[in-house]
């Protein structure tokens, strides 16, 4: 099922953003469990957390002017919808000791859902 | 020479809570505020993120967030015949320092006061007749009704984010909330935290009693959330590291993240920390206050902030000493009973036991500040006749873990050898198998608690020291004894392997940590002659000072004391924006 799911996303990011519309606005709403650290707005500055806009393609660890824990920066990720679904589904599991307090959004449909909106944000 | 500054509205001194919701408001309505700090400006970016956080040594053992007693103390004494010595090392209770100020490091927990506590005397009286309270019991109504504050109460939950289940939703009883709560006319803002499995045993055990039990109300999002002010919060993380910490998740309810952005994004405010304010300044008058003289502790330089109405919002022992160093109303005097600054100092009791089952698995470093339940069957229950046991007041029992510090936290059972390896085998076989069951009691205000001035031991700046005269009385011993019974009857029906069982406390002292519920001093009331302020926290002298915190309350409950506190701060926003602005006087005709 997981690999479905991210089949699909993969399929609908080559496939543009026009038939995901209905997720991305989920999405924005599902954001709501990250806003209180990331802002998506591409202005924002780092608060607690970095600015998550533009944030597919970007290499973990780069690209804004946070504080990266070393484990990040180390990961050698690059985020794709991919290694987004697997580090939002457990994030002490794909980058051990990173320093972001949440535990993970267990639903494969809402984290589908929230990366179609953080991938909105680039528009 | 002190430099004069540019006059503004308002002179906020502390930005905990109630500066911050001060703050937050007054700067909405349009008026320029300034607030002064004495401490550090700290937030959750900078200062409660790895590898800033979970540090025991840090924040438990040297109080890093905490006031600093080389700078200012209170002297202590358990009745006016002894001496007062200065508390050179916090312990009893740990007021906060900087922005944010306690409300930084507590639970939490968030209760509202009912009627039972805002007409204590005329309630007792009716129900036990006029002997019932001891002669030496000041206890007296607070002026103000559940009523008048339930809007208040719920503009704080939700500003705060206060996960919960409601017992009493306008008058129905709700299944799986306290019972005993007063009415409410919406549920909490969240729904309650996820239980955990020392709470669910106390649950079972306590509903097996015939009891009511119910999750503890708590400032702690259980669920990402948004408050009023459009101010964001994340979902607590269950770290176990929230009593004495600031949050890493921004999920509890503190000033930083629920208030003081609001005010700090507005261009009418101004923080300046590292402000000592040694001083209100008065008007030879005798009607106004003019603003505030302090100190940059970065520097030394003092100055003076003028401003045409002063709010005194720091921690409730401060705004008590504030008071009595500008020589603002009569020092009471618990020898003639005569002066009402520094009357009706009260703080709180209370009851543990330690329980040990031999397999279990508690998990005790995963919680949240809010993951204890509650019963109130022994107090905002009036049908509990407290008659047969003599006293007035009542006690809350509750059981879980909050902060169960991974280092600090030893518990073995009695018997166990102090030191060596005997104890070291006990403790890695009880750390998880341990769980407590304890009872919050209310204190009532005896002649003989009080606050005045030192006369012999001086602070930083040279000014007296406050000294706090206060113990146990007969009132609380009685309470402690029956609270004590039952929590130890709960505990043995829950068939503990073994368990160190409660006892009442005889008398206080300044060790260990207890709580951080210090109320009183400045009481609020419907006389000039017994109380400080009226029902507005407003000076009955000086009309444009309002002092607010828990310093106003005339006792003290079981209950913690901030959800009052948050309340009535937004009680006295609401009154100083739209009535004390279009006609500024006396609100209340003494």
């Amino acid at each position: 099922m997981k690999t479905l799911i991210q089949g699909l996303v993969a399929v609908a990011l080559v496939n543009g953003g026009a038939a995901f519309a209905q997720d991305a606005t989920r999405g924005e709403k599902l954001f709501n469990e990250c806003a209180a650290c990331h802002s998506p707005d591409r202005a924002a500055k780092d608060t607690v957390g970095p600015s998550l806009h533009g944030v597919v393609g970007r290499k973990a660890g780069e690209g804004t002017e946070f504080r990266y824990s070393p484990a990040m920066k180390r990961s050698g990720i690059t985020w794709s919808s991919d290694t987004l679904n697997s580090f939002i589904s457990d994030p002490q599991k794909l980058v051990p000791g990173n320093r972001m307090p949440y535990s993970g959004l267990p639903e494969a449909k809402d984290r589908a859902d929230l990366i179609a909106y953080l991938q909105a944000t680039m528009k | 020479m002190a430099t004069r500054l540019k006059e503004v509205d308002a002179v906020i001194v502390g930005l905990g809570w109630t500066g911050g919701i001060m703050a937050a408001e007054l700067t909405k309505a349009g008026m320029k505020v300034v607030a002064l700090e004495r401490g550090a400006d700290r937030g959750t970016t900078d200062d409660y993120t790895v590898p800033n956080i979970r540090d025991e040594l840090r924040y438990v053992h040297r109080h890093d967030l905490m006031q600093n007693t080389a700078r200012d103390t209170i002297t202590v004494r358990n009745n006016p015949s002894q001496e007062a010595l200065p508390m050179r090392r916090l312990g009893s209770f740990l007021p906060g320092d900087g922005v944010g100020g306690s409300g930084v490091h507590w639970s939490g927990v968030t209760w509202r006061w009912t009627d039972q506590e805002f007409n204590v005397r005329t309630m007792y009286e009716e129900r036990y007749g006029k002997k019932f309270i001891p002669e030496d019991m000041t206890i007296q109504d607070w002026g103000i009704s559940y009523a008048e504050l339930e809007p208040y109460y719920e503009k704080f939950e939700y500003t705060a984010a206060v996960s919960g289940k409601a017992g009493n939703l306008k008058g129905v009883i709700q299944p799986g909330g306290n019972p005993f709560e007063a009415p409410r006319a919406r549920d909490y803002a969240l729904p309650p935290l996820k239980t955990i499995h020392a709470s669910q045993m106390f649950n079972d055990a306590a509903i097996k009693q015939g009891y009511h039990p119910f999750p503890i109300p708590c400032a702690n999002a259980s669920q990402a959330y948004t408050n009023p002010d459009g101010q964001k919060f994340g979902a607590c993380q269950y770290c176990g590291f929230c009593q004495r910490f600031g949050c890493e998740a921004n999920a509890k309810g503190s000033p930083h993240v629920a208030v003081i952005p609001v005010a700090r994004r507005s261009p009418n405010f101004e923080l300046r920390t590292h402000a000592w304010v040694t001083r209100v300044m008065k008007d030879p008058s005798g009607k106004r206050v003019t603003g505030v003289q302090y100190t940059n502790l970065l520097n030394g330089e003092e100055y003076e902030q003028p401003a045409n109405m002063v709010l005194l919002t720091a921690y409730a022992i401060n705004n008590v000493h504030l008071m009595l160093l500008s020589g603002i109303g009569e020092p009471y005097d618990p020898v003639s009973q005569k002066g009402v600054i520094g009357k009706n100092y009260c703080y709180q009791t209370g009851v543990n036991a330690n329980l040990f089952f031999d397999g279990k698995n508690f998990n005790p470093f995963m919680a949240a500040g809010g993951s204890r339940f509650a019963m109130d069957d022994f107090n905002t229950n009036w049908d509990f006749d407290r008659g047969p046991h003599g006293f007035v007041g009542g006690f809350t029992l509750s059981a879980g873990f909050n902060t169960s510090l991974p280092i600090g936290n030893r518990p073995v059972p009695s018997g166990t050898p102090p030191w060596g390896t005997g104890w070291k085998a006990a403790l890695v076989k009880n750390y998880q198998q341990f769980m407590n069951i304890n009872s919050s009691g209310s204190v009532m205000a005896n002649r003989y608690n009080c606050f005045d001035l030192d006369p012999t031991y001086k602070n930083a700046f040279g000014q007296p020291l406050m000294r706090m005269t206060f113990d146990y009385k007969a009132n609380e011993q009685k309470m402690g004894t029956l609270a004590a019974k039952l929590v130890n009857d709960l505990a043995k029906s829950m068939n503990p392997t073994s368990f160190n069982p409660a006892r009442a406390r005889e008398s206080w002292t300044v060790v260990p940590y207890q709580s951080t519920h210090n109320t009183g001093g400045t009481i609020m009331g419907v006389n000039p002659k017994v109380s400080a302020v009226n029902k507005y926290l407003q000076n009955w002298d000086y009309h444009n000072l309002f002092v607010i915190g828990a310093n106003v309350f005339p006792h003290n409950n079981s209950y913690n004391p901030t959800g009052p506190v948050g309340a009535l701060a937004y009680w006295t926003a609401d009154a100083i924006i739209n009535k004390y602005q279009k006609n500024p006087g006396a609100l209340v005709s003494a």
